[in-house]
């Protein structure tokens, strides 16, 4: 049982600074209520639906970026997606450099679109990472018979 | 821009952000070129605007500037200079062409003039002297041939009989040629013999004197010598002569000048003494000689000529004849010449001896040896003598042969001479002449003329240099000045345009951070909304959180309001254009402000008048927003007494005599509506022609008043008319700016008027359009054949009396009562003489007032009257169990009349079942106006009706009374709610739940509204009719405005909703009390335990299309649909949705087409069973097709058919530009993302139970 009280305060304390840290906004804690019984995967479903979208735009932003003569607003209707796939999750940080991202994109500045670019890969990748530990200790918690504190 | 042109522009409205740059530079430019000018003006500064920001600037500009100053004034200065050199230089040129022209040519044709003058004056006496030597020379030339003629006649005399006939002869012949030429001074004949003949002829008295030697000396035998010897005769003739001479004398005799006769005696004279003789010694040549002679007789020089008379056989000379003439008459005519000019004439030999002067000093000098010539430069005349000395000196001795002279300005003295000189070449005796001419006399004057031209010109050429000076220091002094003021209006315009920018980025700021305002706001509330919904909070917690909630609600509509505002500034603002009842807006604005007044103990009274149409087009919103401000204004400050929403319409275009008569009526007594219905009517026909009208409204409060002083600044924004009301009553004074903005935007005005009494008359008017179709609704019984008798027990007095005109011009009859007491005695005095039952009660005797006693009297002369008691709650003694005694006493008149109870919010439930029980059904809440006047009135006919044909057809009597009655009643919680949330928005001085902004909250509280109250908006006011009967019999009657509940479960059912909305909104805690006013029981019952279960399934059986491109946003919407237990259809983008609500349509055109067919009546039903959508959720940016072209699609297709399907916009935008578009295409409502998921609900909600 001590086992499982860790764990919960784990998990507890780690989505707390995920929040904190600004990974995650209250969009999340609104994805989180919608799970229950009768989606019990409802929260690890959307975020993996969210990581194949996103590496998906991801793969196609880098495309559009490396042509010669770029179009803009393909760059800007994904970054758009990819903004309100991120806030619909609640990976704020993402959503946030999406909006960079799209002002750049008004202006035509390649260099910002492309330092954006990185700066979506990277808050990607943490966001995904930090996520998929978050899931992971929740399965923990799961596996060791506790219930999913919320 | 319009404004460029300044002024443009001018200036104009708001000049756009990127248009101006441009401009701005060069006017940058032009101002930076201007400085030195404006620096200038900084010396006396003016009422300059300096903003607070620019100050630092101003000081570092102006160091900058005060060194720039002496710069640009020097280089001023220079230019200034410049231009004026330039202008004297031209000047001086132009004098001094003028000047050189003028002088020059007359100069030179003086010049030539005068030497005209000079050659002529000189030629003269020339030429004269050229005939005096001529006619010498002629004479002397003739004497010589008439002595020779007279020699060859007496050729070899002989004897000295014949040499005295021979010198007889020649005497005669020489005095024949004397005579005849009178200018001759002498004639000599020298024979060589020594024998001497002579005349003379004294110029000075006149005489003529023959002069002889004596014969006796002479032999004629000398002549042989030279008959020999001519060579050497010569010398024996002069050596004879000089002896003869000597030895010889000489004879003078007087002649008679004319005739040559003697007259006087000879005498003897000493030889050579008068005259010259001629002798051979002058001709030695044998040739003609010339010379110039002095004799001591004369003054003047003689010329003297000789020429040798030749014996005929021409070998020697026989005599010597010579001719003298005098030079005096030379000399005569050119002192006559010369006088007028002044001038001097002299004539010298070639040796330079004076020959002729014109003038009188002597031309001789006396010497010991005699008279002699004398030299020009020794002359007595100094002129002369000058004259002489000067060429001279200038030319030395000989210059006369060579050349003329002429010479202009030789000074002699203190005077200037123009001197010439000529040459005259005679044989023997060259001449020179000389002439000297002042310079004075000929070119005097011109010389002063021209020194005179000169000084003027140059006088004049000063005077135009100093004018052209000053002109151009005026000029240029006047060009800087209005550079100088041109400078400042630049720098000017510019400020103020830096000013506008500023306030306009500023409001533009704004309006752009509503999104990033907004977010972190929803985000607060909805965890609120969390927090509340957690089960495991305490009693404690949950209020705070609730008040929390309330108080996060209340910060967003204040954010709301700047928000508005600064859009409002920034022309973002656009108003909705959609069909709208104005009269039921206002009606549910008062009832939901009426819990504020009855708690204020004032009165809230709404007086619409009967042209008001029924519905207009504009932005309702905006319009109640407009109306809750003034409302919630009025109300702040009014402690006690009343305010008044009076509205009327005023045709706009049309001239109608009418309408400007009730204008002026209405103006003329305001509160008065006495208005003919033709008039109404006529009003009514005008607006609908066209279909622009000016409806007019006033708020009238009794409360403290504005200062007239602030009725324009209670307009602006953040201003309040008295700085302390923000501590009494808190606000931030925007209120009344939003309100005139939105008015100003609505084509309207408003202001503070004149009012009589305390308090506040705010007047405006909006110009808003009626629809084309104009449904006029006035299919109202006409009350006055109703022979209805209502009696008004109410406790306002305000109220009261405009319900009860409005009522007397219906045609209805009324009674007023303001307390109990005089309640009881009406229903005494009416229903005493009506009939006997008197009950026991209540027997004080109360006197009616004699107004009150005929009405009393006219409505007893009525036959069988419906009496319509309506009672104030607020009569009855609620705070002890009088109350109870009271319903008793009324209850003895239930059969007679109708009772309709006024009830406040916060009345009793007790009292309220009491009521019920004892059969009171007509119960409205507390404000009265028209509307539900009117359907009380409804209420009661029908119900007569009703009685009366129940009676005829004599069915059921038995029946229990109550539960056939009408059971109509108000639904208090609906509007208890939205006016206990909007309380505190009055309070904060900001409009009313109604009139959020664009996003998120205002739908919400608006969907919110028809969710609660489960039909129309404002559908809470009216008065419900909840009727038991037969739902066949009525069907057909219902009135249009009305919706009529078909059966209780229908209510219950619609109630449960409003439930829901209502908690799932807000302000739960708020409102739970005034939940338990909710009439079902039934209802309140279920109104907690229903509550998790109500909220988790609102969406029960609702079908909704997802349009949405994004998988995660997808998924999370269709998983939050799901849970409320909504049926979802996903699709990927707009081409879809379009393709699937096809599919749904042409199924459903089958089976209404099977409608039409069967008419079969439970068709419709079987729609419902068949799996088409509700609603659509459309994103608005997907691939392929968006949710504004897929939505246009939707709606082309429906055209036609009558259906409409709500679509529902989803969009991360949330400016009210996004909104006006989603509108526009023709969707229903607007929601953004991330979707809130109350709101959503609500949303849907709201959209699925209109069409339901």
């Amino acid at each position: 049982m001590d086992g499982v009280a860790q764990l919960q305060k784990q998990l507890v304390d780690y989505t707390a600074s995920l929040f904190q840290e600004g990974f995650l906004d209250e969009q999340f804690n609104q994805l989180q209520q919608l799970q229950d019984e009768s989606n019990p995967d409802f929260v690890v479903e959307v975020v993996s639906l969210f990581f194949e979208d996103s590496e998906r735009l991801l793969n196609e932003l880098a495309k559009a970026l490396e042509q010669k003569t770029i179009d803009f607003r393909k760059v800007d209707a994904h970054v758009h997606q990819f903004k309100g796939s991120s806030s619909s999750i609640g990976a704020q940080r993402v959503q946030k450099v999406c909006i960079a991202f799209r002002n750049y994109c008004e202006e035509q500045n390649i260099e910002g679109c492309l330092k954006c670019l990185q700066q979506v890969k990277h808050e990607y990748s943490l966001v995904k990472s930090k996520l998929e530990t978050l899931f992971k200790i929740e399965k923990q918690l799961i596996a060791a018979g506790g219930s999913i504190p919320t | 821009m319009n404004e460029t042109h300044p002024g443009g522009c001018e200036c104009t409205p708001i000049p756009s952000t990127p248009m101006d740059t441009p401009l701005r530079n060069v006017l940058d430019r032009i101002s930076g070129f201007a400085t030195p000018w404006r620096r200038k003006s900084c010396t006396a500064p003016r009422g300059r605007r300096i903003f607070h920001r620019d100050v630092e600037q101003e000081d570092h500009q102006f160091q900058y500037g005060t060194a720039h100053c002496l710069s640009s004034y020097y280089s001023v200065f220079v230019a200034r200079l410049a231009i004026m050199v330039m202008l004297a230089i031209l000047i001086g040129l132009l004098t001094i062409l003028t000047w050189h022209f003028t002088r020059i040519y007359t100069t030179k044709s003086l010049n030539s003039l005068a030497y005209g003058l000079r050659n002529e004056l000189l030629q003269r006496p020339i030429s004269r002297m050229w005939n005096i030597i001529n006619s010498t020379s002629d004479i002397t030339t003739a004497q010589l041939k008439l002595s020779e003629y007279v020699f060859r006649r007496y050729n070899k005399p002989a004897t000295q009989a014949e040499q005295v006939e021979l010198y007889e002869a020649m005497r005669d012949v020489t005095w024949a040629l004397f005579a005849s030429r009178k200018a001759l001074n002498a004639i000599t004949i020298n024979y060589r013999n020594g024998f001497v003949q002579a005349f003379h002829r004294d110029h000075r008295n006149n005489n003529t004197f023959y002069i002889y030697s004596d014969l006796a000396n002479y032999s004629i035998s000398a002549g042989g010598s030279n008959e020999i010897n001519p060579l050497s005769s010569h010398q024996g003739w002069k050596d004879q002569s000089i002896h003869g001479n000597i030895s010889a004398i000489w004879y003078q005799e007087p002649l008679d000048p004319v005739t040559g006769e003697k007259i006087g005696k000879a005498k003897p004279i000493p030889p050579d003494d008068l005259i010259n003789i001629a002798g051979l010694s002058e001709v030695p040549d044998g040739v003609a000689s010339w010379h110039v002679a002095v004799s001591k007789y004369t003054d003047s020089p003689l010329l003297s000529a000789a020429l040798p008379v030749w014996d005929p056989s021409n070998e020697s000379i026989v005599a010597v004849v010579g001719v003298t003439t005098a030079l005096y008459s030379v000399g005569q005519l050119m002192k006559e010449l010369v006088e007028v000019h002044s001038g001097h004439i002299y004539l010298t030999s070639k040796e330079g001896y004076l020959l002729a002067t014109s003038t009188n000093a002597p031309l001789l000098t006396n010497t010991t040896k005699g008279p002699k010539l004398m030299m020009a430069i020794d002359s007595e005349e100094k002129v002369i003598k000058m004259g002489a000395r000067w060429l001279q000196e200038a030319y030395g001795n000989n210059f006369s042969q060579r050349h003329e002279i002429h010479a202009e300005n030789a000074r002699l003295g203190q005077e200037q001479y123009f001197i010439d000189s000529f040459f005259l070449k005679l044989k023997r005796l060259p001449l020179v002449g000389v002439i000297i001419i002042p310079r004075k006399n000929i070119m005097g004057k011109v010389d002063e003329r021209a020194f005179k031209t000169l000084v003027l010109l140059i006088s004049a050429s000063l005077c135009i240099l100093f004018i052209g000076c000053i002109c151009i220091f005026i000029l240029t002094n006047g060009v800087s000045k209005e550079m100088k003021l041109r400078a400042e209006l630049i720098s000017h315009l510019d400020a103020r345009r830096r000013a506008e920018a500023s306030s306009n980025y500023k409001s533009q700021f704004l309006a752009n951070m509503s999104h990033e305002l907004r977010t972190p706001m929803a985000a607060v509330i909805g965890l609120l909304d969390i927090l509340i919904c957690d089960d495991c909070l305490t009693n404690e917690q949950f209020s705070t959180v609730t008040q929390i909630r309330k108080c996060s609600t209340a910060l967003l509509r204040l954010l709301n309001n700047i928000l508005d505002l600064s859009k409002v500034e920034s022309g973002k603002l656009v108003l909705e254009e959609t069909e709208f009842d104005l009269g039921r807006e206002l009606e549910g604005l008062v009832d939901m402000f009426s819990v504020q007044c009855i708690n204020h103990n004032v009165e809230t009274v709404l007086d619409l008048s009967d042209n008001m149409p029924k519905l207009v087009r504009g932005d309702s919103a905006r319009v109640v927003q407009i109306f809750a401000n003034l409302i919630s204004n009025s109300l702040k400050f009014t402690t006690s007494g009343h305010v008044i929403i009076r509205g009327w319409c005023e045709n706009s275009n049309s001239s109608f005599d009418i309408g400007k008569f009730l204008l002026n009526k209405k103006k003329s007594q305001p509160a008065h509506k006495t208005k003919l219905k033709e008039q109404g009517s006529h009003t009514k026909k005008a607006c609908k022609q066209d279909n622009r009208m000016i409806l007019r409204f006033e708020v009238d409060d009794t409360g403290c008043g504005i200062d007239p002083s602030k009725w324009e600044s209670v307009f602006e924004s953040f201003e309040q008319a008295d700085p302390s009301t923000t501590r009494t009553h808190g606000g931030t004074g925007l209120g009344l700016c939003i309100v005139r903005t939105l008015v100003n935007k609505m084509g309207g005005e408003i202001k503070v008027a004149k009012k009589d009494g305390p308090g506040t008359l705010m007047q405006l008017y909006l110009l808003l359009t009626a629809p084309v179709d104009g449904t006029e609704q006035h299919c109202r019984v006409d009350f006055s054949k109703q022979n209805l008798v209502v009696l008004l027990a109410l406790h306002g007095r305000m109220g009261r009396l405009i319900m009860s005109q409005w009522l007397h011009k219906i045609g209805v009859f009324t009674v007023e009562a303001s307390e109990w007491n005089e309640l009881t005695q009406i229903l005494r005095e009416l229903f005493r003489i009506r009939s006997s039952v008197y009950n026991n009660g209540f027997d004080a005797h109360f006197s009616l007032r004699e107004p009150l006693s005929t009405k009393v009297l006219n409505i007893q002369d009525t036959r069988n009257p419906t009496f319509i008691i309506l009672v104030d709650i607020g009569l009855l003694d609620l705070s002890t169990d009088i109350w109870k005694e009271q319903l008793n006493f009324l209850d003895s008149y239930l059969g007679k009349a109708r009772f309709a109870w006024m009830l406040s919010h916060d009345t009793p439930n007790a009292i309220k079942m009491e009521l019920r029980r004892k059969g009171h059904i007509l119960m409205v809440n507390m404000p009265l106006y028209k509307e539900k006047m009117i359907h009380i009135l409804e209420a009661v006919i029908k119900e007569r009706n009703l009685e009366v044909q129940k009676k005829s057809s004599n069915t059921l009597r038995t029946t229990k009374e109550g539960d056939l009655h009408e059971y109509l009643e108000i639904d208090a919680t609906q509007f208890d709610v939205a006016s206990s949330d909007d309380s505190d928005i009055s309070e904060i001085g900001s409009s009313n739940s109604v009139s959020g902004s664009h996003t998120g909250e205002k739908r919400r509280e608006r969907n919110r509204k028809p969710g609660s109250s489960g039909y129309q908006a404002t559908n809470n006011c009216l008065v419900e009719l909840t009727r038991v009967y037969s739902k066949e019999n009525y069907s057909t009657e219902r009135d249009p405005c009305h919706v009529t509940l078909n059966s209780h479960e229908v209510q219950n059912e619609e109630r449960k909703c409003c439930t829901q909305a209502s908690l799932s909104s807000e302000a739960q805690s708020e409102s739970a009390e005034q939940h338990l006013v909710i009439s079902s029981p039934t209802a309140q019952g279920n109104l907690y335990s229903s509550k998790a279960v109500n909220e988790q399934k609102s969406l029960e059986g609702v079908r909704i299309l997802l349009a949405e491109d994004n998988p995660v946003l997808q998924r999370v919407a269709t998983i939050m649909l799901e849970k409320l237990g909504a049926t979802v259809f996903a699709v990927g983008d707009g081409l879809q949705a379009v393709d699937a609500l096809n599919c749904v349509l042409s199924a459903e055109d089958c089976i209404r087409e099977s409608i039409f067919e069967g008419r079969n009546k439970r068709t419709q039903t079987e729609i419902k069973d068949f799996p088409s959508y509700d609603l659509i959720l459309m994103d608005c940016q997907m691939p392929k097709m968006d949710g504004y072209e897929a939505t246009e699609i939707i709606r082309k297709s429906e055209a036609g058919t009558g259906l409409h399907i709500p679509i529902v916009a989803l969009t991360a935008h949330a400016m009210s530009s996004d909104e006006a578009k989603c509108l526009e295409v023709g969707m229903d409502a607007y929601l953004t993302k991330p979707i809130d998921y109350k709101l959503m609900v609500s949303t849907i909600l709201s959209l699925t139970k209109r069409t339901a």
